[in-house]
Order: structure tokens, then C-alpha cells, then sequence
């Protein structure tokens, strides 16, 4: 039983295990998804060789020395935000937002390298011994850092990508150990953006809420002068956002709000989600047996909405199977991230875990229809070799802070 | 040096809490729809269902320039079996009343064996009208059977045409993966010819319905009263400028030959027969084009999908002769009646011979006996790079732009190109080659045609086309915009240049075999030297004489002698034009009877 211990303290199962059970039912959904679709003839096939490479990935990243990570921070960070210009002027516009880069026929979007990049750099710039979070320059730096990539996405336009990346940095920041007071500083002018897009009554009442916390804060005058300054900035810039973006990311929004209003066009998708999931009941109608996927109500449902043949099929069953094996596999993440000794790592794992988390929620949520579409996949389930892959160097990332772990005191 | 809130035990578990909070929430959410809500759901997924049916709109057809229908649409009828609902007990009844092979039915179901039973498997394209009638009647002994008329093109002409016109085929993936904002899967696109350069005018556009299904995707109304249909657009009908008795014409002489023509009305650049030999056959592209025949295809070594008129790249032989004639005079190195003298072949390093002994000879008389030693002289007087550029004038080493995506640009070579090529102290000896014809450059059957149509024409004509106006909605006419080319030579160079021409056929010249007593022909015969076999036969014309109405180039390849074979093709295509101007019929709209709109239905996602 040595060897065993051995190994077994050297290599994190409860990582690689549920992500190959998802990746497996992955496969299972885009089989049944595309085996009578002319357009993703051979998308399953390829998703099985992506998983191969990806496995791949995963364990030559498990088995670098682990400080390549942090010597790695400064060049990958900035490859990335090249990637990024690069893809602004050159890229591949895929239904409204120019975010490929392709390589004959293989695509990229480099918002997906990018994440790995930004939580590099970030954890790099947090875990500085001298760094002080509650410091205004060191916070807004830390900020300027992880804002620049997500302006360039901004552009692209990828809203999903935009929402996780928000998520990780602000994760990253909490994790570093940011007060209550600063926390809001840096969350208040987001809420208040969010709040101006659904009306102007919201963003006078998310105004009035932030005037109130100020007091009760107790700052000196003119520094609550300048946070209110702020909000309100950002109410009127996130309007300004709105209308900058596409067409079809609009609609999305809108039809969130109230799919009804447009059955036919951007609130059809999540219709017929709902109606995939919702019909599939306690176990499902049955592999390759639900009506909603084999008849393709749903377009390219292989992608983003690839719980929904979950749902379908598998049934309230399979959803919560999945459903469950996500949160088993958070947990474990944030498992791994409390028991490094070295902060670097630790902020590393964080990134990650808030990654695959946003995906997930947002992923989910959009196809149970609480979320609006804004077109994320779901990692490890959904086709697509680029996510596939970069969610599996982040895996391998893990795996690695689990072997070393004991190496930093 | 770790802050006190770092990655405390207080912040791990808010993050923990928030992680199952939200998972629950999810939870509870699919418990919500998936368990409580079930029977709502289901009922939705089972009864009420939007599809979108994609609507495809009749392709535009083709008439020619007398408005004569060319290229139409066909209505074929699919016999098609959902399996869900069918009884393979009726396999045997069908194969006898489809007139196919026993098993044909039971084999063509297995083969989508695993697919979905809801989907309709296409069992058979092109029953005849009797099989159908019989469906139609016996429908209710029938389940699960079901037809489709689907279009596709027919040639009702009698025009071959397949390098002019080309032909329709669903899209490959490839294509769909480089155009996905233009199409979708299962679109049939144009490829080649006509088809494919204006595909986006003659496809029309898709129209949509929004039908309400049940789950066994029968239709069980239309969604909203159809507000939110969309109707589908017929493609754009266009009028080609070909001339059906003569195209027919030029395509019967080059039945068994390989070769290529192009005949030109010189005043408007209308190309009014193209010809590529040999040709293939377009109706087999109209059903599912099997891969054997394909495969034929593109293993023939006769190469028959390559379009010889504007791909195929020869030297023109004495048909260049002219051009070095028209330099001169406009340059005014020589004079109409100065004279060169002809030996039997002029010594530039080695002897390089002529056909005969001509003496002393003007410019005229050379293009009459098609001299070489007076061109080997007279290119000299003119200098390569000034020969060069009156090539470019009239159209070479460059796309002539014809409405085909196919053309290639040939080549003349200027001492830039042989500096690259050979170095500063090129042998000057490639000029004799070139002044008549042989030697590096290389010029397609089309061009050759525009440079004829150019000197019947004194200079001045259009970029030709195929393609001379289309049929808007008002059922109107509407011509579509010629580019016109000037050389910018004066009319009495082109006078001396087709006295020649004219001596060549009605004088003592190269070709008086087809001297035609009703019709005035000019032209000018030409060899290309083929190192792999026999030389191919150029013949360039023009007539009549006085008004000149068609121009024609063409190669016949590896016959030899350029009068014996290609000079009476010529002629009989010339013959064949102006005799049809001659019987024009009036120019009557009757022909252009609105084709019934029938509409062919394709699932949206199929």
C-alpha cells in the first residue's frame, strides 16, 4: 500500500476523475446531437481527438517544474494581449463578434489563452511581497492589469468572455484579502452598470443604495464624492457599452428579459432549451430518443447548449449527475487552493477554480433560461477544441499545485 | 510575507458557500422544470413546435440573345419514406411500381439505419409522372410515403454549352467552411461558367415559413397566421449573348476534335460561340452526380472540366503576324509600300527559313503569303519592349475580364523578362521566334478572338461577355454595363493590316480554301509548334469584309496545317451567324412566358 500512498499523494484524482466523466458524457450528447446533422458530420469524431490531446496537455503541464508558472507570467500575459490586438485586425468574424484567429481549417480564439495569461500575470503582481491590496495604486493596478485584456474583448465583442473574466479578477482580489470597504469600491460601479441596463428607475435606486452604504462607511467627504463620481460614470458608460455592442448580443439581452417578446428569433434558442430540459423529466426519453435534439430545434446545439441534450435525454437524472460532479470538482479546486503554501500558487488555483465556475453558471444558466445567451460553452461538455484545451492546461495546472504543494513553506 | 486575510478560513468558506448556493440553485431550478413543470413541457415539446422550412426559390434561367430559352428549371419528383410510420411489408409493391431491383427499398433503409425514424429518407429522384399519379391515388394504403418535387436544370436548347454555362451542385464543405455568411449546408450553388460568376443573382433568395409540428414532424399549422413568413424571390432570368445556330454549329465541328473557339460580334465584344473541346455532359450533373462519373471526369486525360477558350495558353503562330504589322505602320517604321526583301530566310546567328522565296515584298503581301523573313526583319525595327506594349494594347499578358471566373493571362515577354530569365546578354535571336507567333509568348483562344474582333473593328470594341442583360421585375429588359477598349491606332493602319487579311482568303493567299461566294471572310491562318505531337491549327477571321459583324479565333489541336482543318470551321460558323442575322426572327417577348412558380421545399436544417 506504500506505492499506492505514494502516488496517490502525488496525483489528485478527485481532479481528473469527474472531468472525465463529464468530458464522457460530453461525447455521449455531441454523438447524439450530430449523427443526423449534415453540418456537424465528423464533430465527434474530432472531439475525441481533442480529448486525447488534451489529456496530453494535461499531464505534461502536471509534470513542469511548478515555478515555470510564475516565470511564465510576464511573456504569456503579454503574448496574450497581442493575440488579442492581433485578432481585432485580422480575425474571423463568427456570428457577430470577431474573436477567431483561424489556421486552415482549425480555429482559435485567443480569449480562451488569454484567461490563463491574465490569471498568470494577476497572481504574479498579488503574490509581490510588497504588494498591499488595501493600497489605492496597488488595487488599481491590479485592476489595470486584468481590464486591458478585458477591454480588447470588449471589442471583439464576446460579452460570456467579458462576465468571466470580471469574475476572476474580482475572485483573485478577494483571495488576496481585500476589506469589505474596497471590495465594494471595486464592485459597486459594475452592479451599478449592470442595474442602468434594465431601466432608468434601477439605476436611481442602485445610486441611491450606494449613497447609503457610503455613509454608513463612514470615508472621509471627498473621497465618497469621487466613489459617487464613479457609479455614475459607469451607469452612463455601461449605456454607452450597450448600444457599442452587436446587434445580435442586443437581442440576446433583450430576449433574456423576456424571450416571449421575439419567439422566432433570439428568444427561440432558449425556448426550445427549456423545452428540451424541461420535457426530459425524472430519467430522460432516452439516448438519441429526445425529440428536441434529434429533430435540431435547437441550431449547433453540440456547442453552448449541449446540456440541454443532457437534460433531454438523460433526464432531471443526468442534469443533476452533472450538475454535481461541477460542484464536487469546485470544492476540490478550492481544496487545492487553501492547502498551497505559496501564495502564488494559491491565487493561480483561485483563477482557475473562478473560471470554470463563471462557465459554468453562466452556461447553465442560460439554458435553463435564468441567464441571458451569451454563448459560453460548457467546459469539458461542450464541442470545441480551443476550450478543450485551454481548460485542460488549466486542469493540468492544478494537478501540478497538488504535487508540489507541500514544496513552498 | 502572507497577509492575515489571505486565503483565510473565512473567505474559504464564503467562496464554498457561494459555490453550493449557487449549485443548489440550479438544482432546484431543473427540478423545477424537469420535475414539477414536466407535463407542461412535454406537452409543448410534443404538440406545439416551431420549425422553420426553408423555402428555395426557382434558380434564373438562361435564354440566348435571340431569346431563346437555353438553360431552365425541371420540376423532379422525389419519392421519399419516413420510417417511423412505414411498413417494410410494402417494400416489394413499391420496388415493382418504382421499376427497381428487388431489395433496392430494404437496402436504401438500412444504409440510415441508427438515423432518426422521424427524418425522411429520399428513396429514389426523378419518378416518372405515372409512378406519382399512382402515390397520389393509393396515398392511404400507403403510410410513411411521401414525395417532394425538387428542381433541377434542364437544357432545353439543344446547346451543350458546358464551359459557358456550367452547373449546379449541392455545396461541399469546403466551400461552406470559406463562405458560411453567404450559405448553408445543402445549398446548390453554381460551379463554373455562367452558373458560378452569377451565382448571387440567378439563386434568388430563400423565403421561410414558420409551421407549427408535432413530434413526429407533421405539420399541424402554419405559426401566426404566417404573419412572420418570409415569401422566397425567383432568381434573376438572364440573356446571354450567345447565338443558339451558331454555337450548335461550332460545337458539331468539334465533335471528335480537341480545341477550343471563340467567335465575337466586334462592335459590342457579345461572344456569340464558345466552344471547349471536348466538352461534358451537363445533364449528368443535374441529379446526384455519381462519383464514378466524376471520377471519369477528372481522369480524363483529355481534361474535358478545363475550359480551353480562356485557360488554355498557345502560342498563336502566324495569326501574330498582324500584330507586328499594326505596330510598325503606327509607329511608321515602315510605310504601306516599303519593301523587305525575302531570300528563303534570314541568318541571326543560324538560318532561320520561310516558306519560299517571296522577294522583295510590302506588308501586305507578307500577311497574304504569311512571309517570315519580312516579320524576322521588321520586329528588329520595331524593338521588343514597343512590340510588347502593342500586344498589352490589345489585350494580352492580361485577363480580358470576360464574365468567367476561369481565364488565365497568357504571357509576352519584354527584356525585363528575359533579363530575369537568361540574364543581360539574352539572345537576341528569341525576337525572330517571337514576330511570328512562337517562342514565349503564349495568349489564350479568347483573347486571340478580342484581338480579331479588334482589328475588324479599327481599333475599338468591348470587353467581351457572355452575359447581355437581365430580366428585372418588370419583366423589362435591362443591359448590363460593356467596358469599351480603344487601342488608339489610326483606321487607316487597320486598312492595310485587313487588305492583307483579305488577300489571305480571296486573294493567292494561305487559306483560299474557304472562299465563300455569298459572304466576304478575311482571315489569317496560323501553326502553334507543339513539342509533345502534331501542331495545332489557328484560324483567326473576321466578316464581311465591309461591315464586319463576327470575329472568330480557334485552335484545333494536333491536326497540323492551320488551313486544311481550322480555316473551314471558321467558315462554317461565320456562315452559320450571318445567315441567321439574315432569317433574324423579330424580336418577340412571347417566349419570355412567366415559368410557373413552383416552389421546391427543403427542411431548414437538412
Amino acid at each position: 500500500m506504500r506505492i499506492d500512498y505514494h502516488l496517490k499523494d502525488r496525483f489528485d484524482f478527485g481532479l481528473l476523475f469527474p472531468v472525465i466523466i463529464l468530458f464522457g458524457t460530453g461525447l455521449a450528447a455531441i454523438y447524439s446531437s450530430t449523427f443526423n446533422n449534415s453540418l456537424a458530420q465528423g464533430n465527434f469524431e474530432k472531439q475525441i481527438i481533442w480529448g486525447v490531446a488534451g489529456l496530453i496537455l494535461f499531464f505534461i503541464t502536471y509534470s513542469l517544474p511548478s515555478n515555470v508558472f510564475k516565470q511564465s507570467a510576464i511573456p504569456v500575459y503579454l503574448f496574450s494581449i497581442a493575440l488579442l490586438i492581433f485578432v481585432l485586425m485580422i480575425g474571423k468574424t463568427v456570428s457577430g463578434s470577431r474573436s477567431w484567429i483561424n489556421f486552415g481549417s482549425l480555429g482559435f480564439q485567443p480569449s480562451e489563452f488569454a484567461k490563463v495569461g491574465t490569471i498568470l500575470m494577476l497572481a504574479r503582481y498579488l503574490s509581490r511581497t510588497n504588494t498591499d491590496i488595501e493600497s489605492f495604486k496597488d488595487l488599481l493596478f491590479a485592476l489595470g492589469i486584468g481590464l486591458i485584456p478585458v477591454t480588447l474583448i470588449l471589442l471583439e465583442p464576446d460579452m460570456g468572455t467579458v462576465f468571466v473574466f470580471l469574475a476572476m479578477i474580482i475572485t483573485l482580489i478577494f483571495w488576496k484579502g481585500i476589506s469589505v470597504f474596497a471590495m465594494f469600491v471595486v464592485l459597486s460601479p459594475a452592479i451599478v452598470a449592470v442595474s442602468s441596463l434594465f431601466g432608468i428607475y434601477y439605476f436611481i435606486a442602485s445610486l441611491v443604495i450606494v449613497v447609503a452604504l457610503l455613509f454608513i462607511f463612514r470615508q472621509d467627504f471627498f473621497f465618497s464624492g469621487s466613489i459617487f463620481a464613479l457609479n455614475l460614470a459607469c451607469g452612463f458608460f455601461a449605456d454607452y457599452v450597450f448600444r457599442a455592442l452587436s446587434p445580435h448580443q442586443q437581442n440576446r439581452i433583450q430576449a433574456f428579459i423576456d424571450p416571449m417578446t421575439d419567439p422566432l428569433g433570439s428568444g427561440y434558442n432558449t425556448i426550445q432549451a427549456q423545452v428540451a430540459i424541461g420535457s426530459g423529466g425524472l430519467f430522460g426519453k432516452g439516448f438519441m430518443a429526445g425529440h428536441q435534439t434529434q429533430l435540431q430545434f435547437i441550431p449547433e446545439q453540440w456547442t453552448d447548449f449541449v446540456y440541454c441534450v443532457v437534460g433531454e435525454e438523460f433526464g432531471f437524472f443526468g442534469a443533476i449527475v452533472i450538475l454535481s460532479l461541477f460542484t464536487y470538482l469546485f470544492i476540490h479546486i478550492l481544496k487545492i487552493s487553501s492547502s498551497s503554501k505559496d501564495e502564488f500558487l494559491s491565487l493561480l488555483a483561485i483563477g482557475i477554480l473562478a473560471v470554470l465556475f463563471s462557465h459554468f453558471i453562466i452556461n447553465i444558466g442560460m439554458v435553463v433560461g435564468i441567464m441571458p445567451v451569451v454563448g459560453l460553452p460548457l467546459p469539458f461538455v461542450s464541442y470545441g477544441g480551443s476550450s478543450l484545451l485551454v481548460n485542460m492546461l488549466m486542469l493540468g495546472i492544478l494537478a501540478n499545485i497538488y504535487r508540489t504543494r507541500k514544496n513552498y513553506a | 510575507m502572507i497577509s492575515e486575510r489571505f486565503a483565510s478560513i473565512q473567505r474559504k468558506s464564503i467562496l464554498s458557500v457561494a459555490i453550493l448556493f449557487c449549485a443548489a440553485g440550479l438544482g432546484f431550478r431543473l427540478f423545477q422544470m424537469q420535475i414539477l413543470n414536466q407535463t407542461l413541457y412535454e406537452t409543448k415539446s410534443a404538440n406545439n413546435s416551431i420549425k422553420q422550412i426553408e423555402q428555395i426559390p426557382l434558380r434564373g434561367v438562361f435564354y440566348d440573345r435571340n431569346h431563346k430559352l437555353l438553360v431552365n428549371n425541371v420540376p423532379a419528383y422525389t419519392l421519399r419514406i419516413t420510417p417511423l410510420d412505414y411498413d417494410t411489408r410494402l417494400n416489394n409493391l413499391l420496388e415493382k411500381v418504382l421499376d427497381l431491383d428487388s431489395g433496392y427499398v430494404s437496402s436504401m433503409l438500412d444504409q440510415y439505419k441508427g438515423f432518426s425514424k422521424y427524418l425522411p429518407i429520399k428513396i429514389k429522384r426523378g419518378v416518372d409522372f405515372s409512378a406519382i399519379s399512382w402515390f397520389e391515388e393509393n396515398s392511404r394504403h400507403l403510410p410513411g410515403v411521401d414525395y417532394i418535387i425538387e428542381m433541377h436544370r434542364g437544357y432545353p436548347g439543344g446547346v451543350n454549352g458546358s464551359h459557358i454555362f456550367g452547373y449546379t451542385k449541392e455545396i461541399t464543405r469546403k466551400q461552406l467552411e470559406e463562405n458560411k455568411e453567404t450559405y448553408k449546408s445543402g445549398d446548390v450553388i453554381g460551379y463554373n461558367g455562367i452558373e458560378e460568376t452569377y451565382d448571387q443573382q440567378l439563386k434568388g433568395s430563400k423565403g421561410r415559413r414558420f409551421i407549427l409540428v408535432d413530434s413526429r414532424q407533421k405539420e399541424i399549422g402554419s405559426y401566426n397566421d404566417g404573419t412572420d413568413d418570409l415569401l422566397p424571390v425567383r432568381g434573376t432570368d438572364v440573356i446571354l449573348t450567345i447565338e443558339t445556330s451558331t454555337q450548335k454549329a461550332a460545337e458539331e465541328e468539334f465533335k471528335n476534335r480537341r480545341g477550343a473557339l471563340v467567335a465575337i460580334d466586334p462592335n459590342t465584344g457579345e461572344i456569340l460561340a464558345m466552344v471547349s473541346s471536348p466538352q461534358y455532359d451537363l445533364d449528368k450533373f443535374s441529379y446526384i452526380t455519381s462519383q464514378e462519373f466524376l471520377n471519369q471526369l477528372y481522369n480524363d486525360p483529355d481534361k474535358p472540366l478545363f475550359n480551353r477558350a480562356t485557360m488554355s495558353i498557345q502560342s498563336p503562330g502566324s495569326t501574330y503576324k498582324m500584330l507586328a504589322a499594326i505596330a510598325a505602320l503606327d509607329l511608321g517604321v515602315i510605310t504601306p509600300t516599303s519593301t523587305i526583301y525575302c531570300g528563303g530566310g534570314v541568318t541571326f546567328g543560324r538560318f532561320f527559313k520561310c516558306h519560299g522565296v517571296h522577294g522583295s515584298i510590302n506588308v501586305v503581301q507578307a500577311i497574304e503569303k504569311s512571309c517570315n523573313s519580312f516579320f524576322y526583319q521588321l520586329i528588329f525595327k520595331i524593338g521588343l519592349d514597343r512590340w510588347a506594349e502593342y500586344c498589352r494594347r490589345f489585350g494580352f499578358d492580361a485577363k480580358t475580364n470576360v464574365d468567367l471566373d476561369e481565364e488565365s493571362p497568357g504571357l509576352i515577354p519584354d527584356s525585363k523578362y528575359y533579363v530575369k530569365t537568361f540574364g543581360a546578354n539574352w539572345p537576341r535571336s528569341i525576337l525572330l521566334s517571337l514576330s511570328i507567333g512562337q517562342g514565349e509568348v503564349g495568349v489564350s483562344t479568347l483573347q486571340l478572338a478580342q484581338y480579331t474582333a479588334l482589328i475588324a473593328n479599327n481599333g475599338k470594341s468591348f470587353t467581351p461577355h457572355l452575359v447581355r442583360s437581365y430580366i428585372n421585375s418588370d419583366e423589362q429588359e435591362v443591359y448590363l454595363k460593356t467596358h469599351p477598349i480603344d487601342v488608339g491606332i489610326d483606321k487607316k493602319v487597320f486598312d492595310v493590316v485587313k487588305e492583307g487579311m483579305y488577300l489571305v482568303v480571296n486573294g493567292s493567299g494561305t487559306a483560299t480554301n474557304i472562299r465563300s461566294d455569298e459572304y466576304v471572310i478575311s482571315g489569317k491562318t496560323g501553326t502553334a509548334q507543339n513539342p509533345h505531337g502534331k501542331d495545332h491549327a489557328w484560324f483567326v477571321a473576321f466578316a464581311p469584309f465591309d461591315h464586319p459583324q463576327i470575329a472568330v479565333a480557334l485552335i484545333v489541336e494536333n491536326v497540323g496545317f492551320g488551313a486544311t482543318y481550322a480555316a473551314p470551321i471558321a467558315k462554317r460558323v461565320i456562315e452559320t451567324y450571318l445567315n441567321s442575322l439574315k432569317d433574324k426572327p423579330v424580336k418577340e417577348n412571347k417566349t419570355l412566358v412567366k415559368l410557373e412558380k413552383i416552389i421546391s421545399e427543403q427542411s431548414g436544417e437538412n
